[in-house]
């Protein structure tokens, strides 16, 4: 039914798709796989006009099709439902569904159509919503399956599902799959991007498997497979590690940072978790697991309920960031680098420097030259290439935005550091270089918690492995680098039962 | 529209054109117009009619944009900036007029109450996240009331009788007046230096002072600032106070004109007020301010006054050229960005 | 958070009950400024001995209502898409001088002037709709420039002189009544439900709301979010023209200084009136109620002859007591979720 050939995309410095390859049939749940990185957005954008494939060509019902844009692939049968919220919060149920295309008589709305259009479409999931109701006064899950009716809306025959159970419960997320095994049994087609396996096998009939932007499984029956296997086709067995120089960790001295059966606002549970100096703690867990929050919190940044933080046996109340630094000497890499990690339309010289300036100036102002050589220095050190310092943050590229994003805490001097997915969006080799800089400044005696959902990152550089499922540790592990029983442990670790509180 | 990173990083460092750099539009524009004008009419040249009185103009509006500019450097706006200005005319003139306090103590006094108004202002909005236009819009309101009633209860009208002692020689005085010797000074009034020392000031603070780098960073991106250690709340307490205290600087500045504390002092201000930084080059997304161009867009406007006044254009009229004048300069700004893009250069 | 997700797909069948429809209706921001519309009108009312209900102070009550209405509206429906329109204030006040030069000098009859004035306020609009599109410049910058413009032009019209005596019909039609009320208040009122209808019934104004609600899913859904800029600007011209057209009616005489004191209380109503800067919220009852209020302060200043500048003192008090409020309410609501 729909056929996607071939299809390449490039960004400046990745390669998102390298000849990936989908075929969908008719009346069938096919789950589309891969780890964070592997090209699975890109391809749902591609099939749904978001973006044009630099090569490789998509055969809607034998008859090859380009989208110049998103209403052009909904118009071709081709409906999604995007990760984020699409929907506008003001209007009614009715209207959302109904916004493509708004029944009218001499340019006034026609409720009544609209309403019976709403009800069709809400009708053909089975749902029980009143479609004058304001999508502002539903809950998650509820404006999720608005969000399906309204793909339906147009005669859609093929529907992409990018993890739609995301910020949906058990009992929902179920709900959501009977809706789909209805519209499969209606001859739609179904593509479900997830990252949750067990919900893959029980709704999925067919598999891709995307890794590194190629397919390494195409359209094959998800019976014949494994969970074990599967996994082992996402994360690649052949994974090349970098090597990287033996580090010794002292245990016995006190950890660098230490948190007691923390809980916070946001809902962490008794979180217990140990960093020494010159150690990397991996701390892996799905998206959603709450390893940011937990992050956030540590720095002050939402309300700690419980528990204790101890840096360097002491314990303290850490209020803002700029207390962690000066007083403690945290230093945190966000993952969001363009939002929170850099000031895009500010040189580099400025997104280095802004940590330092306090040391640096005297009677309240900062000498050029002070700030100049500080941060020559820290470029040098991390090979940050840019034309001139005074270059805007916002046109380096991903890595080297990275770089700039953790040269400021390099330059103040940190000795415990967060580094939150510091390699998503960067291409291997940089990748590379990523890892034995973190290596490196371990070596140097630097306590680093590394969050990470790229699981051969964690296993390359964590001396330990925490996993985090629902805003709690479900376990720890120790890293011994060999990748096959190691991942295999954690991936258990995260699909196990979570554990009844 | 999420348009992935683009990498310019390979290409060799392009220097900016010079045509690419707006404040020396503004700089040919000035010159442009003040030999427009003196063609036209020569006497615009004229010492006494018009260059004194220019400067005096100039240096009152220059601060009264810089009190714009310290807060757009947030990318917040002050729509009370003329209210603040009134405020701390007021303070002033009851402190002299109650106290018998001299001009220094009158100005400190002034510009105290400024800076508090402003503060006041920063503290709701960083408080409560509510939009800066709002906050300041609402505040504007309360203190024109708060300003008349103020007037009207202290004084036996709308201004205050008499100056401390020095502030009309601000006024009439040029340093030509004072002589050592035969050297006398040049003919600038004594409020340009005053001025100038706002203009310096607030540039040290943008370029070289931490403060001021860690409010435009705040401006930026106010969630990374707060990642990196910026008290961010405190810096928008202190911009949004900087505004006040320089709005105040400007009504003072304006009285010393006026001749006297009325409750007039700042009803025009809130126009200029974002004239001048926007036809600076300065935006409002905050992040980026210029205070060079502040004064030469100030610079700019009062010439256009003065030189169609001297042309007896109608002062209402001359609204009409200083608004084409604004448009036509942001749509050339425009036109230089799309270009100097194509270019690969940054602007 | 639990409760209402156990009720995903079969909850909210039934249409509201009425006591939940009741209580939604109370909750309203316009419950609030209507209830404390009434409680202001019979406290103004018991306290003057009933000098409110008088023919002469009712009918000049309603009729000065009628501009402060139009022109929060015409700042509304630019605040719809989350811009700023600082033009509206001149703008009425230069339709106006256009429309009475147009009577007086161009010999123009009442009808063709008014739809002068109409049309010359939409083509403004239109302007400074096409600027923000194509300049890309802010529209607070925008139309700040050509509201120093429009400020010169005004004055072009006729200098410092005063129109007068330009429409004996129009000039009547301001002082006429209707069922007791003026009828430029009624006109007035006819404008604002057209308003409403425009953004709750019409293709147009639905996605004006999208736009300004979520500018990324209008444009998911194939709405133009440049089309809605420019039809709102446009719309904004055109009620600052009806404005003008008002004030033509009820002043009998106008002058370059009609409009200046517009800009400020254009702003003040929509947001006492509970429409969000952010855009994509309108409420055309809620910006007539709060003009209505604004209305009950300025009386009350006449009727104990207190000192005239208290109204605008009060005004900024309660805008700012409004957005303290609700950034309060919205801070605890958050919390108990």
């Amino acid at each position: 039914m729909l056929l996607a050939e071939g299809l390449t995309k490039s960004f400046p410095g990745v390669r998102a798709l390298d000849g990936a390859t989908l075929r969908l049939a008719a009346g069938s749940v096919h789950a589309l796989l891969g780890e964070n990185g592997a090209g699975k957005s890109t391809l749902v954008k591609i099939l749904t006009g978001v973006y044009r494939p630099d090569a490789g060509r998509v055969v809607l019902d034998g008859r090859d099709v380009h989208f110049g844009g998103p209403l052009e692939a909904l118009h071709a049968g081709i409906g999604v439902v995007h990760q984020e919220r699409n929907l506008v919060p003001e209007f009614s149920i009715a209207e959302n569904i109904a916004l493509q295309h708004l029944p009218n008589r001499l340019g006034m709305v026609d409720r009544n159509r609209m309403r019976a259009e709403a009800r069709r479409c809400l009708g053909l999931l089975d749902l029980d919503l009143d479609p004058d109701t304001r999508v502002a006064e539903l809950s998650v899950a509820q404006a999720q399956l608005v969000e399906i009716a309204k793909a339906l809306s147009v005669d859609t025959r093929v529907l992409l599902l990018d993890e739609p159970t995301a910020s949906l419960t058990g009992d929902e997320a179920d709900r959501l799959y009977a809706i789909v095994r209805k519209l499969t049994a209606t001859g739609h087609a179904v593509v479900l991007v997830s990252h949750k396996l067990e919900e893959v096998f029980a709704v999925a009939d067919t598999v891709t498997v995307l890794r590194d932007g190629r397919s390494v499984a195409e359209a094959q029956p998800l019976a014949g497979y494994t969970r074990d296997e599967i996994v082992d086709l996402m994360v690649g067995r052949a994974y090349a590690s970098v090597e990287l120089t033996a580090r010794t960790v002292d245990r016995t001295a006190t950890p660098a940072l230490e948190l007691a059966g923390l809980s916070t606002r946001h809902g962490h549970r008794d979180v217990s978790l140990t960093v020494a100096r010159g150690e990397i703690l991996g701390l892996y867990g799905l998206v959603g697991a709450g390893r940011t929050e937990l992050a956030k919190a540590l720095l002050g940044l939402d309300e700690i309920t419980g528990g204790e933080v101890r840096v360097h046996g002491a314990p303290v109340r850490i209020r803002d960031v700029g207390q962690a630094l000066r007083r403690h000497r945290i230093g945190y890499v966000p993952e969001d680098r363009k939002g929170e990690g850099l000031f895009l339309e500010q040189p580099i010289t400025r997104n280095v420097g802004v940590t330092v300036w306090r040391r640096l100036a005297r009677f309240g102002l900062i000498p050029d030259r002070a700030e100049r050589d500080v941060v020559a220095e820290y470029t040098r050190l991390l090979g940050i290439r840019a034309a001139s310092p005074a270059q805007l943050a916002g046109q380096l590229s991903g890595g080297n935005q990275q770089k700039v994003s953790l040269a400021k805490w390099l330059a103040a001097s940190c000795d415990i550091l967060i580094v939150d997915e510091p390699t998503v969006g960067i291409d291997v080799r940089t990748k590379a270089a990523f890892h034995e800089l973190i290596a490196r400044l371990a070596g140097q005696g630097m306590a680093i918690l590394l969050i990470s959902s790229d699981l051969p990152e964690i296993v390359t550089l964590a001396d330990r492995i925490a996993v985090m499922g629902d805003a709690a540790v479900r376990g720890e592990l120790a890293n011994d680098r060999d990748y096959d029983a190691v991942s295999q442990r954690v991936i258990r670790l995260i699909h196990a039962a979570p554990v009844p509180a | 529209m999420k348009q992935e990173e683009t990498t310019p990083e390979q290409r060799p460092p392009a220097r900016l054109p010079l045509w690419a750099n707006p404040r020396i539009g503004l700089v040919v524009l000035l010159i442009a117009l003040i030999a427009l004008f003196t063609t036209l009419r020569p006497a615009f040249l004229n010492t006494q009619l018009t260059l004194v009185p220019m400067q005096a103009d100039i240096s009152v509006y220059a601060v009264v944009g810089l009190s714009q500019l310290a807060v757009l450097s947030l990318g917040h706006m002050n729509m009370a900036v003329g209210r603040m200005a009134a405020m701390s005319a007021f303070a002033s003139g009851l402190l002299h007029d109650r106290l018998d306090a001299p001009l220094l103590v009158a100005l400190a006094g002034g510009l105290a109450v400024g800076a508090l108004l402003g503060a006041l202002a920063g503290l709701v909005i960083s408080r409560t996240g509510v939009n800066s236009f709002v906050v300041t819009l609402a505040l504007d309101f309360a203190l024109i009331g708060l300003v008349s009633l103020l007037y009207a209860t202290f004084t036996d009208g709308v201004a205050f009788n008499g100056l401390p002692a020095g502030m009309s020689a601000l006024r009439t005085d040029t340093f030509a007046d004072y002589c050592a010797g035969d050297v006398c000074g040049p003919e600038i009034p004594l409020l340009a230096p005053i001025a100038l020392i706002a203009v310096l000031g607030v540039g040290l603070l943008f370029r070289w002072s931490r403060v001021g780098r860690e409010v435009l960073m705040t401006g930026a991106n106010a969630k990374a600032a707060e990642l990196s250690g910026i008290p961010v709340r405190w810096r928008v307490v202190q911009a949004h106070a900087l505004s006040g205290l320089l709005a105040g600087l400007a009504g003072f500045l304006l009285s010393a004109n006026n001749g006297s504390f009325s409750a007039g002092v700042g009803d025009g201000f809130l126009l200029p007020s974002f004239l001048a930084p926007v036809l600076g080059g300065t935006l409002l997304v905050g992040g980026a301010v210029s205070v060079l161009g502040t004064v030469l867009g100030t610079a700019i406007t009062q010439v256009i006054y003065k030189g169609l006044n001297l042309l007896q254009f109608q002062v209402d009229e001359l609204k009409l050229y200083i608004g084409l004048v604004l448009l036509a300069a942001l749509s050339l700004d425009r036109l230089r960005h799309v270009l100097a893009e194509r270019r690969g250069v940054p602007a | 958070m639990t409760s209402t997700v156990e009720k995903t797909t079969r909850a909210a069948t039934a249409p509201a009950a009425p006591p939940s429809r009741l209580r939604r209706t109370v909750r309203t921001s316009e419950f609030t400024l209507a209830t404390l519309a009434v409680i202001g009108f019979v406290a103004l009312t018991l306290t003057t001995d009933g000098n409110m209900l008088s023919a002469g102070t009712l009918a000049a009550f309603f009729r000065f209502l009628a501009v402060p209405m139009i022109i929060g509206l015409a700042q509304m429906v630019v605040l719809a898409i989350g811009q700023m329109n600082l033009s509206v204030g001149v703008l009425t006040g230069f339709c106006a001088m256009v429309a009475a030069w147009a009577m007086l000098e161009a010999g123009l009859p009442a009808p063709l002037a008014v739809l002068a004035a109409l049309l010359l306020g939409a083509a403004v609009g239109l302007g400074n709709g096409l600027l923000v599109v194509f300049t890309r410049i802010n529209a607070f910058i925008v139309t700040l420039a050509t509201m120093t413009i429009i400020d010169g032009l005004r004055y072009g019209v006729n200098g410092p002189g005063t129109y007068q005596d330009y429409s004996a019909g129009l000039e009547e039609l301001g002082q006429a009544s209707l069922l007791g009320l003026p009828v430029v208040f009624l006109i007035a009122c006819a404008v604002a439900a057209m308003v409403w209808f425009f953004f709750a019934r019409t293709v147009p104004g639905r996605h004006l709301l999208a736009s300004g609600g979520s500018p990324f899913a209008a444009r998911l859904s194939g709405v133009s979010n440049d089309r809605s800029i420019v039809l709102a600007h446009a719309l904004s011209g055109l009620l600052a023209g009806v404005a003008a057209v008002l004030t033509l009616a009820q002043s009998g005489s106008v002058n370059a200084t009609i409009g200046d004191d517009l800009l400020l209380p254009s702003f003040a109503a929509p947001i006492i009136g509970g429409v969000a800067l952010a855009g994509g919220v309108v409420s055309v009852l809620g910006t007539s109620l709060a003009a209505f209020i604004v209305r009950l302060v300025d009386v009350a200043q006449a009727q104990f002859a207190i000192n005239r500048r208290w109204v605008d003192l009060i005004v900024g008090a309660v805008v700012l007591g409004v957005v303290l409020s609700g950034a309060i309410r919205a801070k605890l609501s958050r919390r108990s979720s």
